[in-house]
């Protein structure tokens, strides 16, 4: 799933303008989630219509599929691990430092005056002041930039295997990051991605297509974020589709240590006491 | 015609840039591209060479594939227009 946020600066009333044009634009090519944030939906004060008061999480569901939602104790980030699965693209309304291409919504601005915050904030894609500023090469942007993944949209994907009719097993690995080795080391705060662009991409791409070879395994996700991953969080996946569970096991285990031994990426670690690059150690 | 190197990791932190043109061009060899990116980078140097020669751990691509495995090492010719990078042992996962 490609991500794009849009915030306002000065672009009152035009913001829900820019939100439906590209809506309009990306719905022409896939399926749109819109998380909007706003500060004043808080508990009792969100004026919603649901006949039901006191539920943690009300879906109220209508004829064909059609729904609506309310509830507690969403993030931003589980509101999107939630459309990742069935969604090509998720615009993120309001949300400040969000690490996904943003527009910047403000109805006073020139492109001269924020040429060097474009230079200094490398998520702001661009600055527009009417609808009629998005075109093409927005969309074409955001499908560029690294895309959303997560263990169920990789799994959600190998199921529209052409071959999934064939497939009796799923198996799957997940990297994530450790705060220790041991009970006394110092606690990792973050590890930090850096990847040689194109060629990590394309030995991933024919690492999966080498795997998809083997007898009985239908299909094969690979994904590995870049840039800055938190104590906690995910870093890689590895998703098979296979015949049985035997070839599942063993791709995912293979792929795992092939990504490890043969993509160019690069592992910085950041711990509460140290800064090191972990091929150092 | 010149060359651009890619860094990576902290070999990118030790040359004190990401990205290096340097003057070798199609017709001279990834050793000549090298010498010309160590050439006033003495810390990139000496962590990338061991008595004058690569140390084993470090990584040398062009445009991709990797020379001290799949070419004949740093006398592969460069050709037009090559990327070429240099890194140490991958870390992903």
């Amino acid at each position: 799933m490609h991500v794009l946020g849009i915030r306002n600066r000065g672009g009152d009333g035009t913001v829900d303008q820019v939100v439906d044009r590209v809506v309009d634009q990306l719905a022409q090519r896939g399926r749109v989630g819109v998380v909007r944030y706003d500060a004043t939906i808080a508990d009792g004060t969100h004026v919603h219509e649901s006949a039901t008061v006191g539920g943690d999480v009300t879906y109220d569901l209508g004829a064909d599929g059609d729904w609506t939602a309310t509830g507690t104790g969403m993030s931003v980030e589980d509101a999107l691990d939630r459309l990742v699965p069935e969604c090509r693209y998720a615009v993120v309304v309001g949300v400040e430092n969000l690490q996904y291409p943003t527009l910047v919504v403000d109805a006073e601005s020139s492109p001269d005056a924020t040429a060097g915050e474009e230079a200094a904030d490398d998520t702001l894609l661009a600055t527009v002041s009417s609808p009629h500023d998005i075109d093409d090469d927005v969309v074409d942007a955001i499908e560029e930039a690294e895309p959303y993944e997560t263990l169920e949209s990789l799994v959600a994907r190998v199921k529209q295997s052409p071959s999934a009719d064939l497939a009796g097993a799923i198996a799957t690995f997940t990297g994530r990051v450790r705060a220790k080795d041991d009970e006394d080391d110092a606690p990792t705060q973050y590890l930090e991605f850096e990847k040689y662009e194109g060629v990590a991409d394309e030995r991933m791409a024919s690492l999966e297509a080498e795997l998809e070879e083997r007898d009985g395994v239908l299909a094969v996700e690979l994904f590995h974020r870049t840039g800055v991953v938190e104590d906690g969080e995910d870093i890689v996946f590895v998703v098979v589709l296979a015949g049985h569970r035997t070839e599942a096991f063993r791709t995912v285990e293979d792929g795992i240590n092939r990504l490890k031994d043969e993509v160019p990426l690069f592992k910085k670690e950041v711990t509460v006491e140290d800064e090191f690059w972990v091929h150092e150690r | 015609m010149s060359t651009e190197w890619k860094l990576f990791a902290d070999l990118a932190e030790h040359a004190g840039d990401r990205h290096v043109t340097v003057e070798a061009s199609a017709g001279d060899t990834v050793g000549d591209a090298l010498e010309q990116l160590l050439d006033g980078r003495p810390e990139l140097a000496e962590r990338v060479l061991e008595d004058g020669e690569l140390r084993s751990q470090v990584n040398v691509l062009r445009n991709g594939t990797n020379v001290l495995v799949e070419e004949d090492g740093l006398e592969t010719e460069l050709g037009d227009g090559d990327e070429l990078a240099l890194f140490p042992p991958v870390s992903g996962g």
